[in-house]
């Protein structure tokens, strides 16, 4: 059998075969009476039950606002932690130890968390190891895991050279193993599946060698594929190609979906963030817009239609994937009750849109930036790009750091304050263009320094998307200040997320520090929280160790 | 960290042989497939999915002997074993060298910007603290590649620790260096070596700015500004 008849997992034999070639070892423990299971009905817009964290996000709004109110500003005090697991005997490739980006799910008492190649089943009241899933991969990057998808007792779970695995929720044993993305173009995954009705969402990163970008519906008891929507239109002539030079460019274009969507149920709408464009430091064999990477869509989550869009960063050329969570919420407008969507997107806007229409209501940069890449906004709200400011041969400054004004890290919005909550930075840094050809290839350049480096938590407020607070954290570098990780808010007033080494707890009105306590490591994942046995318990992954935070630690 | 390996990017291709593959693809293959193998007439070989999926060089060795005759490739059955071997190595050099970033190098010269100009900006906005035959005689040898220079004139971080002088409740003033600064601790080295800790929000700190003209200047520059600067300071060697 060739080696590319196993890559490309297309026939049956080689998928047996190699299932039994690599099939890893669940740790053999007796199963719990039965396997955890998430009743579907769980998983909502918003007001998610609190005994449980049912999806990466925990509802579909990508809020990360929890209703609980023991953990509050006057008990706040009192939180300890109660538990700590510290994942041992994993060594990441090219990297060392492993680092916690995933936000564990918790179901029936049993906590799923990842990171790369390996999945973890905690008890959630002790801590204890219930089981562990080990993975050896061929290939792929391996720079995060953030998490399970969870439909009914079946865990589903992504590995970074395209796997896309079954397990169950009670053993950690593999149901099956479907190919979805070819690690040997550069393609891997590592994004937490998202579950709506009988649809498993997932989608793929990679853009070190300039391929498409896909999102796929799976079939939850299968595995097999429902519908694959294309991040660039398939052929020219199709809605969206006018915005590329030649069908090439569109076949090599990017757009990866390497993070969680959000769904509204009500509307029967998924809304997914596109990566950035490929190349992706070199626009000049890429003329246009190159829809649809970039950007927002808005996709009918039983046959991939797209229904509208909107691009957060037409012709990127500084690796500004718009892939940040988009927020989900309701709110009243001039005496209007309006369903809208918000996101900090990575290219230092802010956007707030009507998720039924995609229409924008706020397009301005959140961060103390001019976001100089772009020109202003075009008639839809999209920023226009500054071709003075793509990269250059001998450099082109931005004021917007390399990395974005945000990333991955998960944002938060309360519906109390009606403010949107980011960890953002600031600065500037040198865009650089090595690959001058006409067809330039891979990254093609890069983006050096970070000069004048802030870190900050910044509230926006929804309506104008004008920060009404600002935190800026004090120290630079080695001296240890700066935000980490996510965020999550609570009806109890509280705002929680990273600052410096600690899990930080802040007056979400206001900015004012309330509480923190020490950890190993800063931060690494989005806080979670949820209640078990009547306690509420907050959840924290920094760097390899879980915690778990309760009041006096009980 | 070892670029290659975290990108997951399989074997290394030999080096070697890439080098001798060179000048055999540009002699059999350019004419249709492109300078560095970026596609012409025939396909491009460093996105081929042939040539990614090819571990040991048997798939890319079995096109350039049959040839595609129905796209109009002719089999090339006077290269040698060697010589195809070379070849394939050449093109998953080519793919190492545009999929691992950890390779890229920036531009050795610089041909954007005028010195004159530069000459005029430094005049005018750096020489209050600085001076090519004083402080910064020899720069340009000492930052000779451009992006390490235009770096180093954008922002010359000093080394840390930073200074700081720390004001406690009681009114002691204490000179240092940070150890730790953060928004809970400030940790002070003191001239003797020995440090003190104290919650943050209980002390006052002053840190001093040595490159507070620096930070003024970031939102102020253009492009052309930092190319003027840069090649002007690139001739003072």
């Amino acid at each position: 059998m060739s080696k590319r008849l196993l890559q490309s997992g297309l026939t049956t034999l080689a998928a047996t075969l190699l299932l039994a070639a690599t099939l890893p070892v669940a740790a053999q423990q007796p199963a719990a009476a039965a396997s955890p299971s998430l009743d579907l009905k769980s998983l909502r817009l918003f007001d998610k039950p609190q005994d449980i964290w049912p999806t990466y996000n925990g509802d579909y709004s990508g809020q990360r606002f929890a209703t609980l109110t023991e953990v509050n500003q006057k008990t706040i005090a009192r939180l300890k932690t109660k538990w700590a697991y510290k994942i041992d005997g994993v060594t990441i490739r090219g990297s060392g130890n492993p680092t916690i980006k995933s936000t564990p799910l918790m179901v029936d008492g049993v906590l799923y968390f990842t990171v790369p190649d390996h999945v973890f089943a905690v008890d959630a009241r002790t801590g204890k190891e219930r089981w562990r899933f080990d993975f050896e991969d061929h290939g792929g990057h391996v720079l995060g895991q953030r998490g399970v998808g969870m439909y009914g007792k079946w865990i589903y779970f992504l590995t970074p050279d395209g796997w896309f695995i079954s397990l169950d929720s009670g053993t950690g044993k593999e149901r099956w193993r479907k190919k979805v993305a070819d690690e040997k173009l550069q393609y891997f995954t590592t994004m937490a599946a998202l579950i709506v009705k009988n649809h498993v969402i997932i989608g793929v990163g990679g853009d070190a060698m300039d391929v498409r970008g896909y999102l796929e519906s799976r079939d939850p008891e299968t595995g097999e594929l429902q519908w694959h929507w294309s991040t660039a239109p398939l052929k020219m002539g199709d809605p969206g190609s006018e915005t590329w030079p030649t069908q090439a460019a569109m076949d090599h274009g990017g757009g990866m979906t390497w993070m969680p969507g959000t769904y509204d149920p009500e509307l029967n709408l998924l809304y997914w963030g596109t990566g950035n464009t490929n190349p992706v430091y070199a626009g000049q064999g890429r003329k246009g817009a190159n829809l649809y990477t970039d950007a927002i869509v808005a996709l009918n989550p039983d046959t991939g239609r797209m229904v509208w869009y909107f691009q957060g960063s037409p012709h990127d050329t500084h690796d500004w994937d718009n892939v940040e969570t988009p927020i989900l919420f309701d709110i009243t407008l001039d005496g209007k009750k309006r369903k809208l969507l918000a996101q900090a997107a990575r290219c230092g806007y802010f956007f707030v849109l009507d998720r039924e229409t995609g229409k924008y209501l706020v397009s301005r940069p959140f961060t103390d930036t001019t976001a100089n890449w772009s020109l202003g906004i075009d008639q839809r709200g999209q920023p226009i790009p500054n071709p003075d400011k793509d990269p250059k041969v001998d450099g082109s400054m931005v004021n917007v750091p390399g990395n974005g004004a945000t990333n991955w890290p998960a944002p938060s919005y309360s519906p109390k304050t009606q403010l949107f909550y980011v960890n953002a930075s600031e600065g500037y840094t040198v865009g650089y263009l090595y690959d001058t050809s006409p067809d330039p290839q891979g990254y093609a350049g890069g983006a050096s320094g970070h000069f004048d480096a802030k870190s900050v938590l910044v509230a926006v407020d929804v309506k104008t998307g004008k920060a009404a607070w600002r935190h800026v954290a004090k120290g630079e570098g080695a001296e240890g200040g700066s935000m980490a990780g996510g965020i999550l808010t609570t009806a109890g007033d509280l705002l929680f997320t990273g600052d410096s080494n600690r899990l930080a707890a802040f007056d979400p009105a206001t900015g004012k520090i309330l509480w923190s306590q020490k950890l190993n490591t800063p931060l690494t994942n989005g806080p979670s929280t949820w209640t078990i046995d009547g306690k509420q318990n907050v959840i924290v992954g920094a760097g390899d160790t879980l915690y778990a935070l309760t009041l006096d630690g009980k | 960290m070892d670029s290659h390996t975290a990108l997951g990017l399989g074997r290394l291709p030999d080096a070697e042989a890439a080098k001798r593959g060179e000048p055999i693809y540009n002699q059999n293959c350019l004419a249709c497939h492109g300078e560095a193998g970026r596609g012409g007439i025939g396909p491009n070989l460093v996105r081929s999915v042939i040539v990614l999926h090819d571990e040991d060089d048997s798939e890319i060795a079995q096109v350039i002997r049959s040839g595609r005759p129905q796209a109009g490739m002719p089999p090339f059955k006077q290269l040698t074993d060697a010589q195809v071997h070379d070849v394939a190595e050449y093109l998953h050099q080519l793919v190492e060298l545009a999929a691992n970033r950890g390779l890229y190098k920036g531009a050795e010269t610089m041909t954007s910007g005028d010195p004159e100009k530069g000459k005029a900006f430094f005049a005018a906005n750096c020489a209050k603290c600085h001076s090519v035959t004083g402080d910064l005689a020899g720069i340009g040898a000492k930052y000779a590649q451009p992006s390490a220079m235009l770096s180093r004139i954008a922002w010359p971080a000093p080394k840390p620790p930073r200074a700081a002088t720390v004001t406690t409740a009681d009114g002691k003033q204490l000179k240092g260096t940070l150890a730790h600064y953060d928004d809970f601790e400030t940790t002070l080295t003191l001239p003797d070596g020995s440090t003190q800790t104290w919650p943050t929000d209980s002390i006052k700190i002053e840190i001093p700015d040595p490159i507070a003209g620096h930070r003024a200047l970031l939102p102020k520059y253009s492009d052309d500004d930092l190319h003027n600067i840069t090649r002007y300071l690139l001739t003072i060697k």
